[in-house]
């Protein structure tokens, strides 16, 4: 028997071993948990929104938004000033002179260039490579380049392996070539960058700002871009983003990156703006249960949770609000005063149930209904017609769905774009429904009139429509979502529906391929633009899952494209957000997302609640530490410097 | 045995090679694009299609055939023997950097975590989940043998029924929520451990006692049962007449036998404590290897899912192995 311990302690031996060997990061200064795993780096490929804020600070685009004022308007970034020429098409650049790498070099025009030329080729797989199309000739270079290598691939079979050497080494230099002569983006010197749109487009600085926009380190990057002799691709090798190698622009630099485990960044000593920084140090922990973080939050060993969803924020955010009317008097002293809500909550008694924070999201959650004639297996889809679908939107009860359902504070949405979250832009009323009846009487009348247009579009009653199928995924609430809407149309308008619930990629597969009737979906917006959401519903958008197709309103998009008078574009697209949230309801929104944080107002500033919930952490400052200004950063109404 | 381990090891390519095939032909099958992302913005038609091209996804055979290559060290063999690796390193010499990494088992790249090759992710998660999966069972034996001893001496007693009620609860009460109550009793309420992560004897803590206890529970019920057995036995009673202490007849004599039913379970037992830990790296944030197997496949991250089910059924197997190997050396009567 003593024989088997001989093993045994040998084992408990080892396991100590390597746990002794392991260093852990040391403390930071700030530790958040993001909202999920950093999946990539490499700002040219991202689009996930928790990598998207790790790039933020690590990478520095041409123009940054100023986040800390409620208007996000651009202020200066890599450059330090730009000029625009009259018809809104023509933009140069005027880099700084201390813009630097975090390894010393500078920061030039070239290196926009070919980090821009990236995002170009179809096998970098950009998901935002869209928006750099707005490029005078960038859309063609990315159709050129994407037929070029795929003529190649075929030619290159007959090709002896030297001989797809020297051929793809060729395609790639014509494809350079191509680039430089078609493509309107070039460096005229190392502080100079010009710029030519195809469209005058008022976003396009906003776009500047995206992070996605951020310039890499060419001599470091190139070398892990090598041409693929046998397709002609210019395949990636990973390793570039990681530390020690990754050479990054912005206020911090990568220390080091643990798979699953942890992120540690340090304070760029080369940032020209470095100064303003009131931290050294950031970690950002994985942890990916939603209860954990609760807890990693209350133990004290977090500063921020970026994204609360454990069940109980339910009761969480109910606490919230009765300390609220605990202290009512006080609180409506303060938003008289025109505080935003992290300073009134940093200007209450200190109390451990208002770290919790619910604020309005840049996203809507809506249901697509299949707007084609006939469905995926070729039964009639009586979603086909509009009145159909104005029917069942008016039917939902959106305010129940909220209160009752989501019980978080989601806003009711009664268009597709989140009220507040474009400066200069108003959307139209939207349709009425169901919870807008204030008594019933009203709501009677909201009945009768679904049901008069149901039997307009041939169906005399509501029981004569086919069965109505409602497809959603599993997890995330949709099904109790899903449950109420059915609920609703039963009760309203007496029909059958068919709940399907599938696994999210067969969702999506059957979103793709217009396999269901009514389902479940929604978005976030990308930049301050309305078309940011409308686009969804042109006839040739990639995300036109509903198959919604009008000439009228892709009309006014492109109306509004060439249009360089603000007043009358912004109109335009009043226009046709009306038109598809009154008239034609390819989707009927629902409400728009909260983001839920979990942070002590008394401990951190530099966090802002604007609907865009871009979170720039460079601003942070943890009030009761011994580094940095130590003031609560306020939230600034547009205008106040 | 150096005869049963060679067999043992020439049949391993064999195994790997069959369920390659199959778990390949299945994931393949499960509908969605594994280039596209269930949230989140959509590559367009064109990234895609150079996609495809590039990870050889348009073609089941091509991809067979291909990741066979790099994953087994044939591309890495011909890369070196035709000069292209030597190639490579002169020209990054020129530039006066380092040449991208060569892995001579190549399991390619994860489609879900762009950054990252499946190599680095098994490699840095997988002394993770050993570690851990190790430790628990350390732990489960301790605490299974003890209390299957002392429940076997006087079956039926107060003591026997309380470690056979708590190794039903051992075993029917799923892990995360033992793991959250641990946590929110020695992390918040009494914070003497961290919430969870990895790199410290303490953070292992709260994990190895949550993912040891269902297996603690087992082998508590493999004990008892074999101990009751035993101590009817007649060498049991011949050794309590020759008088020695009751203690030595427990371990010495009883316990010999009624370990072996033990120690077959824990062949499986232990590679299943390395992997099978999903919800435990959830909640206790372990970055280890189980939670891959799952999200892999919710994914269709082909290469992760290939990567993962390898490395689980190599370790199975050894661990097995492993367990005949231990047998033959406590037990000399198995030939």
């Amino acid at each position: 028997m003593l024989k088997l311990l001989v093993p045994f302690l040998a084992l408990v031996a080892a396991i100590f071993g390597v746990v002794a060997t392991d260093r852990p990061d040391p403390e930071a200064d700030f530790t958040f948990i993001n909202r999920g795993d950093v999946t990539t780096l490499d700002p040219q490929r991202m689009s996930w929104m928790q990598d998207l804020r790790v790039a933020r600070l690590l990478y520095e685009p041409l123009v940054r938004l100023d986040v800390l004022s409620d208007d996000y308007h651009i202020i200066p970034g890599v450059a330090e000033s730009w000029d625009v020429s009259d018809d809104l098409t023509e933009y140069t650049f005027h880099l700084r002179d201390n813009a630097k790498w975090s390894n010393g070099d500078p920061v030039t025009a070239h290196d926009f260039v070919y980090s821009w030329r990236r995002a170009l080729l179809p096998e970098t797989a950009a998901d935002y490579t869209a928006l750099f199309q707005n490029i005078d000739g960038a859309k063609e270079f990315f159709t050129w380049r994407s037929e070029q290598t795929k003529a190649y691939a075929k030619a290159a079979r007959d090709m002896s392996p030297e001989q797809q050497r020297k051929a793809s080494q060729e395609l790639w230099e014509e494809a350079e070539r191509y680039f430089d002569e078609h493509v309107a983006l070039h460096a005229i010197d190392d502080h100079t960058l010009h710029v030519r749109l195809t469209y005058p487009t008022p976003y396009w600085l906003d776009l500047c700002a995206f992070i996605v926009f951020a310039p890499v380190y060419q001599p470091l990057v190139q070398q892990y871009e090598q041409i693929d002799p046998e397709t002609g691709l210019v395949k990636l090798k990973l390793g570039w983003t990681k530390p020690p190698l990754i050479v990054s622009n912005g206020p911090f630099v990568l220390e080091s990156w643990r798979f699953k485990r942890s992120l540690f960044l340090r304070a760029n000593p080369n940032w020209w703006n470095k100064d303003s920084l009131d931290i050294e140090t950031i970690a950002i922990p994985s942890v990916e249960d939603p209860n954990s973080q609760v807890l990693a939050f209350e133990s004290g060993s977090v500063d921020w949770v970026s994204d609360v969803n454990a069940d109980y924020r339910i009761q969480m955010l109910a606490d919230k609000q009765a300390f609220y009317r605990e202290n009512q008097e006080q609180y409506d002293q303060l938003v008289a005063a025109g505080l935003d809500r992290f300073a009134i909550d940093a200007a209450l008694p200190d109390d451990p149930r208002k770290n919790i924070h619910a604020i309005p999201a840049f996203g809507t959650y809506w249901y697509n209904f299949n707007c084609l004639e006939t469905l995926a297996d070729g039964r009639a889809n009586p979603f086909h017609d509009a009145r159909v679908r104005r029917a069942f939107a008016m039917c939902i009860d959106k305010q129940r769905l909220v209160d009752d359902v989501l019980r978080i504070g989601n806003p009711v949405a009664r268009t597709i774009i989140p009220p507040g979250s474009i400066a200069g832009y108003t959307s139209p009323a939207g349709l009425k429904c169901i919870s807008d009846a204030k008594n019933e009487q009203e709501r009677q009348a909201i009945i009768d009139e679904a049901k008069a247009l149901i039997a307009e579009a041939g169906y005399p009653s509501p029981t004569d429509l086919p069965r109505i199928e409602l497809l959603f995924n599993k997890d995330g609430g949709h099904d109790l979502i899903a449950q109420q809407i059915a609920r609703d149309w039963e009760k309203y308008l007496g029909v059958r529906t068919f709940l399907a619930q599938k696994e999210i990629k067969v969702y999506k597969d059957d979103l793709k391929k217009q396999n269901y009737m009514a389902s479940r979906a929604g978005w976030y917006g990308d930049y301050a633009d309305p078309t940011t959401f409308l686009d969804l519903c042109r006839t040739d958008d990639g995300n036109n899952d509903r198959k919604y197709s009008s000439e009228v309103f892709d009309g006014l998009l492109d109306r509004a494209k060439v249009e360089t008078d603000p007043v009358a574009r912004t109109k335009l697209l009043t226009e046709a957000e009306r038109m598809i949230m009154e008239d034609d309801l390819p989707m009927v929104p629902l409400f728009h997302y909260v983001t839920i944080y979990l942070f002590d107002p008394d401990e951190v500033t530099g966090l802002n609640p604007h609907p865009r919930t871009q979170q720039n952490l460079y601003y942070i400052d943890m009030l009761r530490d011994d580094k940095g200004r130590n003031e609560v950063k306020p939230y600034r109404h547009a205008g106040q410097s | 045995m150096i005869g049963l381990i060679l067999r043992r090891l020439l049949q391993l390519p064999i195994i790997l090679m069959v369920i390659y095939t199959i778990t390949l032909t299945l994931s393949w099958a499960i509908p969605g694009n594994p280039l596209e992302k269930p949230e989140g913005r959509q590559p367009s038609a064109e990234v895609i299609e150079a996609m495809k091209r590039q990870y050889k996804l348009d073609s089941f055979p091509a991809f067979y055939a291909s990741y066979l290559e790099s994953a087994t060290g044939i591309a890495y063999a011909r890369d070196a023997l035709t000069g292209k690796l030597a190639e490579q390193k002169r020209a990054a010499a020129e530039l006066g950097v380092a040449p991208p990494v060569h892995y001579i088992f190549d399991l390619g790249p994860s489609l879900q975590y762009n950054d990252w090759n499946v190599n680095e992710i098994v490699s840095t998660s997988l002394p993770v989940s050993v570690v851990l999966g190790l430790t628990s069972i350390a732990i489960a034996l301790g605490i299974g043998l003890t209390a299957g001893v002392v429940g076997a001496v006087k079956p039926n007693s107060f003591a026997d029924l309380v470690t056979l009620f708590i190794a039903m609860i051992g075993i029917s009460l799923p892990s995360f929520v033992v793991g959250t109550i641990l946590l929110l009793v020695f992390a918040v309420l009494w914070p003497v451990l961290p919430v969870g992560g990895w790199g410290t004897l303490g953070k292992l803590v709260l994990p190895s006692i949550t993912l040891s206890l269902p297996f603690a529970a087992y082998i508590a019920r493999l004990t008892r049962m074999g101990m009751i057995e035993a101590l009817d036995a007649d060498y049991v009673r011949t050794a309590r007449a020759k008088g020695l202490s009751e203690m030595t007849v427990l371990v010495k004599h009883a316990l010999k036998n009624a370990f072996l039913p033990v120690l077959s379970f824990l062949g499986p037992a232990t590679a299943y404590a390395m992997t099978g830990s999903f919800v435990i790296e959830k909640v206790f944030s372990v970055p280890g290897l189980g939670q891959h197997f799952v999200n892999a496949v919710l994914n269709k991250d082909l290469f992760l899912i290939m990567g993962v089910v390898l490395i689980f059924a190599t370790m199975l197997v050894l661990f097995n192995l492993a367990v005949d190997v231990l047998y033959r050396w406590v037990d000399p009567r198995i030939r």
